[in-house]
């Protein structure tokens, strides 16, 4: 079968992870910087191509209009839930915008599942480099209290970006497989994860059985707004208040100072995770400097409400689970945020324990996602994740009440029915709305989606329609209807109400196939170039050294054809040809590299290819 | 809650090979996954008697070993028919495991498929002898709405009402022992394979408990939300 690779599509670094059978362990894929971080950056060069990364995270000092991030913020929301969003970051949302916002880089506008898209690709290619061939599914993470349109609108994401989605985790969840892989884990096991958006607190059991581990998810509460960015927009604008009031300059005027502003305090605030003090010189325009010296104690004090926030949910979690925090035996911190000692005391004083967090808190959210992956690769499994739904799922009744049918934290794959019928005669149709939240009427809940239930004419009361609703192990929503007379099924055409749908996701994957196949050739091209151009270098340095003398008849004669026909080769836009002359000059200057070495490490490097030595 | 369930189970005709075959969840001829049965009530699915009293460890138990073998993980490389079968499967084994492991879900669900719980039925209405104390109740919620609208002094009412939550709590509590006993008269009339008669003169007794409860409880819940 082939490879499953797991991903983590986080607000601010995303990665891409597997399960390596040879150590039994998961394992993130460094990308071509070295990191296994990717930057959750994107931004159009002004040639039209598209660059994703931490090439695009220094494009949002310079090019700050072309360039988004915390894109997962605008996942599968319609423009009018993000208007305090964009207060505070500096999403160009394009006025058009009806169900499905779509964000502006340059000259161009897309949605939010295809700006992630850009991003799952660009991790698609670093697993496809890893493996040397290529990747095809994925299990991609979500926050777990990620509702329905946010679930799909990553789906779709995956979808456009040439993956299929296997599954949709929730990120405390896959940290929990992540850590019961690494330390064996029993019992109940609370995981806070507060990342750079959003906020999670799962309540899990693991239980052993006779066949292998089951990780049951109990109880599960969230934000999926609040996070590590709002410590920054915290920082920014008190930083901002005072430059403005020192210095009379207005930062609303330039967004790439902006951007250099926040890359600064970000630098601040990770600096007082580890040390007391730290200090910031912001050189402004026309000369002057503002200078500040942050304490960990003030920076404490003005995140102290964020970290307040976070703790509603914790306290809901446990209640649903029917559990005590001291009840938990082991707590388990998530996410980069959690590297703030302000959380860590308050979260070890909340459960009375010490949290774990002695794997990598930007690491571990894609570990567990590639253990997932490696469980449904492999079919035959010791393990078996029970996760549940984070938000009741009803339908809006009369006077825009709404009635529970599915409530929060059921099991998931979890079902309903509902029995429907007509109110007057020959009616054809029956609308329903269906809604998730725990609130009482149906405008305060998410509205999910609307459509009409097609009723063949009959006297009223006569029809019975039954319709299945029914969240999938995804946490996804699906709609089946059947006419209890007949026996008919009915397919029910479902509008997302904030979301995209089949025709659309279906033409952003093929305008994204059209990118990516000219990408992935136009990068393989320069990597084979790059490569041509270091043996190239390397051959010519050791014939300069090596008196011909040395080389065998004709060994001369064979490499500098060998250089011409890479020569060649590398001028045109073939890259699988490029590699071939590259192997073919490296047959040919294996003896060369050998005598470019002393005797004495000629046995150790022996094999070894001549751009290397 | 759907329709109640009629206890007809046919023979299914196995989509996969074709034999008759009789597994709740899997073929016994060739072990593929069988369509959903109908006529399967959640009692049954766990190999459950039909009774209220239920061993909630037992209950896990069987919980998980068949979501070991149903849960979608499972058959993520199979066909797509064994795909949507094991979703059907999964989503009801998860289904009735939260209603049998809730001890009033149990109940409002016997009462379905015994056929006591007819839609519409349970629309509630005010049980007759509570009729004074929740027209002052509903009285007393009116007061406070309003002097918390014009700003008004509190204080007086929410005693009031903190008062008429602790009696509507008692009876709470009350009706919930008379279920229990009800409950545990069921088991015994079950075990001893009373008649029909008897079978259902409990039911219909549950059926009214049942009903009262679920008003009590949403005047409790009212006004914990005017007191918030």
């Amino acid at each position: 079968m082939a490879r499953i690779v797991g991903i983590d599509l986080g607000t601010t670094n995303s990665l891409v992870a597997y399960f390596d059978p040879q150590t039994g362990r998961p394992q993130c894929i460094p990308g071509p910087h070295g990191s296994t971080l990717c930057p959750s950056v994107v931004s159009l060069d002004p040639d039209g191509s598209i660059i994703v990364g931490e090439p695009a995270r220094r494009r949002l000092l310079t090019q700050s209009e072309r360039s988004i991030y915390s894109v997962k913020r605008l996942m599968g929301r319609g423009p009018g839930d993000v208007q305090d969003e964009l207060k505070l970051f500096p999403f160009r949302i394009d006025p058009a915008s009806q169900n499905v916002i779509r964000v502006r880089l340059g000259e161009r506008v897309f949605t939010p599942p295809e700006i992630s898209a850009f991003i799952l690709r660009e991790l698609k290619n670093w697993a496809e480099a890893h493996f040397g061939e290529a990747v095809e599914r994925a299990v991609i993470t979500v926050p777990a209290y990620f509702n329905d349109a946010q679930r799909q609108a990553t789906k779709d994401a995956g979808r456009i970006a040439g993956l299929e989605v296997l599954r949709l985790v929730n990120e405390p969840t896959a940290a929990a497989l992540a850590y019961g892989l690494h330390e064996r884990q029993r019992g109940k096991v609370a995981v806070y994860d507060l990342g750079g958006g959003t906020f999670d607190i799962s309540v899990l059991k693991l239980i052993s059985t006779g066949e292998g581990d089951i990780y049951q998810v109990l109880a599960t509460n969230g934000d999926t707004h609040l996070g590590g960015d709002d410590i920054d927009n915290l920082l920014q604008a008190q930083v901002r208040e005072e430059i403005l009031r020192l210095h009379q300059v207005d930062f609303a005027k330039s967004a790439d100072s902006v951007q250099e502003l926040r890359k600064e305090l970000i630098r601040v605030k990770h600096e007082l995770s580890a040390v007391d003090r730290a200090t910031l010189r912001f050189p402004l325009a026309g000369g002057a400097v503002y200078a500040r010296e942050f304490t960990r104690a003030a920076l404490d004090a003005l995140i102290a409400p964020v970290v307040e926030r976070t703790m509603k949910p914790v306290r809901q979690a446990l209640a649903d689970a029917q559990l005590q925090p001291t009840e938990m035996d082991e707590v388990v911190l998530v996410g980069g945020t959690t590297r703030t000692p302000l959380i860590r005391e308050t979260v070890e004083k909340f459960f009375g324990r010490k949290p774990h967090v002695e794997l990598n808190p930007d690491e571990v959210v894609a570990l567990g996602a590639a253990v997932q992956a490696d469980i449904l690769a492999r079919g035959v499994k010791n393990m078996l994740l029970l996760d549940v739904a984070p938000l009741s799922l009803g339908i809006e009744t009369y006077g825009g009440a709404v009635a529970k049918i599915i409530p929060r934290n059921s099991t998931i794959p979890a079902s309903a029915q509902e029995l429907y019928t007509t109110g007057v005669d020959n009616q054809t149709g029956i609308d329903i709305h269906v809604v998730q939240g725990e609130r009482e009427l149906a405008k305060d809940c998410r509205s999910l989606a609307r459509f009409t239930l097609k009723v063949p004419p009959a006297p009223a009361g006569l029809p019975r329609i039954e319709v299945k609703f029914l969240i999938d192990a995804n946490g996804i929503l699906q709609v089946a209807a059947k006419d209890l007379r007949t026996g008919e099924q009915h397919t029910v055409e479902v509008q997302p109400s904030y979301g995209l749908n089949d025709a659309e996701v279906e033409r952003m994957l093929e305008e994204s196939i059209e990118y990516a196949e000219q990408d992935f050739a136009e990068r393989q091209l320069i990597e084979a170039r790059t490569e041509a151009e270091s043996i190239l270098t390397a051959t010519a340095k050791a014939l300069a050294a090596v008196p011909d003398a040395q080389l065998a008849g004709g060994e001369r004669e064979k490499i500098d054809a060998n250089v011409a026909a890479l020569q060649a080769a590398a001028a045109g836009s073939d890259y699988k040809l490029v590699r071939a002359r590259i192997d073919e000059l490296n047959q040919a200057t294996t003896h060369l590299a050998e005598l470019m070495m002393n005797s004495a490490l000629s046995t150790a490097l022996e094999g070894r290819r001549l751009a290397e030595v | 809650m759907a329709e109640p369930y009629t206890i007809t189970n046919p023979p299914l005709v196995c989509w996969s090979c074709h034999d008759r075959t009789l597994g709740t969840h899997f073929c016994s001829s060739c072990g593929k996954l069988v369509q959903l049965r109908g006529g399967i009530d959640y009692f049954t699915l766990f190999e459950m008697p039909r009774k209220l009293w239920v061993e909630l460890p037992a209950l896990e138990k069987k919980f998980l070993q068949l979501s070991w073998k149903l849960h979608p993980d499972n058959f993520v490389s199979a066909s797509e028919q064994e795909r949507e079968l094991s979703l059907q499967h999964s989503s009801e084994l998860n289904d009735a495991y939260r209603t049998l492991r809730d001890p009033v879900a149990r109940l409002e669900y016997l009462l379905g498929i015994e056929g006591m719980r007819k839609e519409g039925e349970h629309k509630q209405q005010a049980p007759p002898e509570l009729l004074e104390e929740v027209f002052e109740l509903n009285e007393s919620l009116e007061e406070l709405r309003e002097a918390k609208a014009s700003g008004g002094d509190l204080a007086g009412l929410q005693t009031r009402l903190q008062a008429a939550e602790k009696s509507f709590q008692a009876q709470l509590g009350e009706v919930d022992a008379r279920l229990q006993s009800a409950a545990r008269e069921w088991d015994a009339a079950f075990d001893a394979k009373a008649d029909e008669g008897a079978r259902k003169k409990l039911l219909s007794r549950m059926n009214e408990l049942l009903n009262r409860r679920s008003y009590i409880r949403n005047l409790v819940t009212n006004v914990q939300k005017e007191l918030q």
